[in-house]
């Protein structure tokens, strides 16, 4: 594998008993590359996330990850939402550090690592506080948080905005972009928001089905792919600026 | 009333250590049982344990005559326990799944199950069926040095896994999902939580009877849970409560002359209940 090449899937099939989900994935990520999955529910997102994290082992096909990830403590993994037994006492403290199992650090290192997560994702000075007393917004950040203690070189995200007020979610997109972009970190981000994934993707996977298609943003981010990816009439119109507006196309409908 | 307790301990000083050493495995063992809202589960478990016990008995009523005396003897009895209420854990540790049966659901079945067959399976045998209303009402008295040896033992691997595995433990109780995507196996390490109640529920169930299993494996937990702000120090106070109680239920079980697995069960409910009512205190 090459140096930079931080995943990579050649002909890849997985699903769930005999229900194959994705169908023949080929996809590329290298170092520093900022990706966001895109496309309708049920169409093979989480079960690639699934897949990368060895949770689910490929049917056909290979997926392989860097050789700096063989220990699993280069990557952070934010799930869609914490079941936790809501009558369990914990603290945002030891909710964070839960983020550290299987990384070898001390205590110091861990009360670092735990204030660094803590403070890139504006929940700075709270860990001592009864982690059910935080808000929804709050909780889902020390969800990022605790994925963010590990320090990792690959975060994978699965929609973790969806709990977030406009604020919190622009300040947790923020703070990723700047890991990004400082520390070449890699980002997997899977969401529903398009207007988030044109504004900040250097990558896109669109998931049709099973099939992926996969590229750079500026490729990826028109109409005909994500029109077929929706099943609905997508318009994209870029900016000079850059910006990039993704709607409906009304086809003279409502108008 | 501490002088009438230690005139009594050269007479039962194993039952009393016993006692304490089972509250103390227990007790960490609960911890995982609490957090993980599965408190039905440690019920279900130590009522398959009992029924373990009642096949035994009957298989030794059967065959013991025809040379296989072994079918009557201690060990035999344990055993059967231990495998079952490992089969009992194991049964009824699986997730909720869409499309399958609810966790609940199972434990229920294991324990109405359990709880009917042994019954049946000693019906016919007098002897069996005083024995298991012995297990089923507890009675800690009786026990030996072996007995002692082996629950040392538990206690010390109750903790020293609780020492080394606490933070993955914790995960694997707080966050499954998390736990899987860090690369723990959460399969095995689920397998072997559920063998290890299995087994610690089956081998006081034997010495201790199935209240006082029950009892110190999800009270002292509970108390704990009222009591800490994180799990994490769960793992020290709930053994502390369950020992605690367990040294005030033989002291005053000896002095008032009351049976002390029960009285130490009831000390328990009490601690429980004073928790609570501080937690309310302080969240109000």
């Amino acid at each position: 594998m090459e140096n930079d090449i931080v995943l990579s899937s050649k002909g890849l099939s997985a699903g769930y008993g005999d229900r194959a989900v994705l169908r023949d994935v080929s996809i590329e990520i290298r170092r520093g590359e900022f990706w966001f999955l895109l496309g309708p529910n049920g169409v093979g997102k989480t079960t690639f996330l699934k897949t990368v994290l060895a949770e689910l082992r490929p049917v056909t096909g290979e997926i392989s990850l860097h050789g700096e990830f063989a220990g699993r403590d280069a990557i952070g993994f934010v799930p869609q939402r914490c079941d936790i037994n809501p009558t369990l006492p914990t603290t945002v403290r030891e909710f964070v550090l839960l983020g550290l199992v299987g990384v070898r650090a001390g205590a110091a290192e861990r009360d670092e690592r735990l204030s660094w997560a803590l403070d890139k994702v504006a929940l700075g000075g709270m860990a001592d506080k009864d982690y059910w007393s935080l808000s929804g917004g709050q909780r889902q950040r020390a969800l990022v948080a605790r994925a963010l203690a590990r320090r990792p070189r690959l975060l994978i995200v699965d929609e973790p905005t969806s709990g977030l007020d406009l604020s919190a979610g622009y300040a947790f997109l923020k703070s990723l972009v700047l890991l990004n972009r400082a520390e070449r970190l890699t980002v997997l981000f899977v969401t529903h928001d398009l207007a988030v994934a044109a504004r900040y993707a250097s990558h896109i996977a669109l998931f049709l089905d099973g099939r992926v298609e996969a590229g750079p943003a500026a490729g990826m981010l028109n109409g005909e792919s994500l029109g077929r990816a929706y099943g609905i009439p997508v318009e994209v119109c870029r900016e000079t600026s850059g910006i990039v507006h993704i709607s409906l196309a009304m086809n003279g409908e409502g108008r | 009333m501490i002088a009438d307790f230690f005139a009594s301990w050269e007479l039962f000083h194993h039952a009393y250590l016993v006692g304490w050493l089972l509250a103390f495995v227990l007790s960490v063992t609960g911890v995982i049982v609490v957090a993980r809202n599965q408190i039905f589960i440690g019920a279900a478990v130590s009522q398959a344990s009992t029924l373990g016990i009642a096949l035994a008995l009957w298989l030794g009523g059967m065959f013991a005559g025809h040379g296989l005396h072994w079918l009557a003897s201690a060990p035999f009895l344990s055993g059967m326990a231990v495998i079952f209420s490992v089969m009992g854990a194991l049964i009824t540790a699986g997730g909720d799944k869409a499309g399958r049966e609810s966790r609940e659901a199972v434990t229920g079945w294991v324990f109405l199950f359990s709880a009917s067959a042994s019954i049946l399976v000693v019906a016919r045998s007098p002897h069996g069926v005083e024995e298991i209303h012995k297990i089923v009402a507890s009675s800690i008295i009786g026990a030996t040095f072996a007995d002692f040896v082996l629950f040392l033992a538990a206690a010390v691997a109750a903790a020293g896994l609780a020492a080394v595995t606490h933070r993955r433990l914790l995960l694997l109780i707080m966050d499954p999902a998390m736990a899987a995507a860090v690369g723990m196996r959460t399969r095995l390490w689920g397998g072997a939580v559920s063998v290890w109640l299995g087994l610690v529920v089956g081998l006081s169930i034997r010495s201790s009877g199935m209240l006082y299993t029950f009892g110190c494996l999800v009270l002292p937990a509970l108390v704990a849970k009222n009591l800490c702000r994180e799990v994490r120090p769960m793992f020290l106070v709930s053994p502390l409560v369950g020992v605690g109680a367990g040294v005030a239920g033989f002291v005053l079980a000896n002095h008032y002359d009351y049976p002390p697995g029960q009285l130490t069960v009831v000390l328990l409910c009490l601690a429980l209940s004073a928790a609570w009512l501080r937690r309310r205190v302080r969240t109000s």
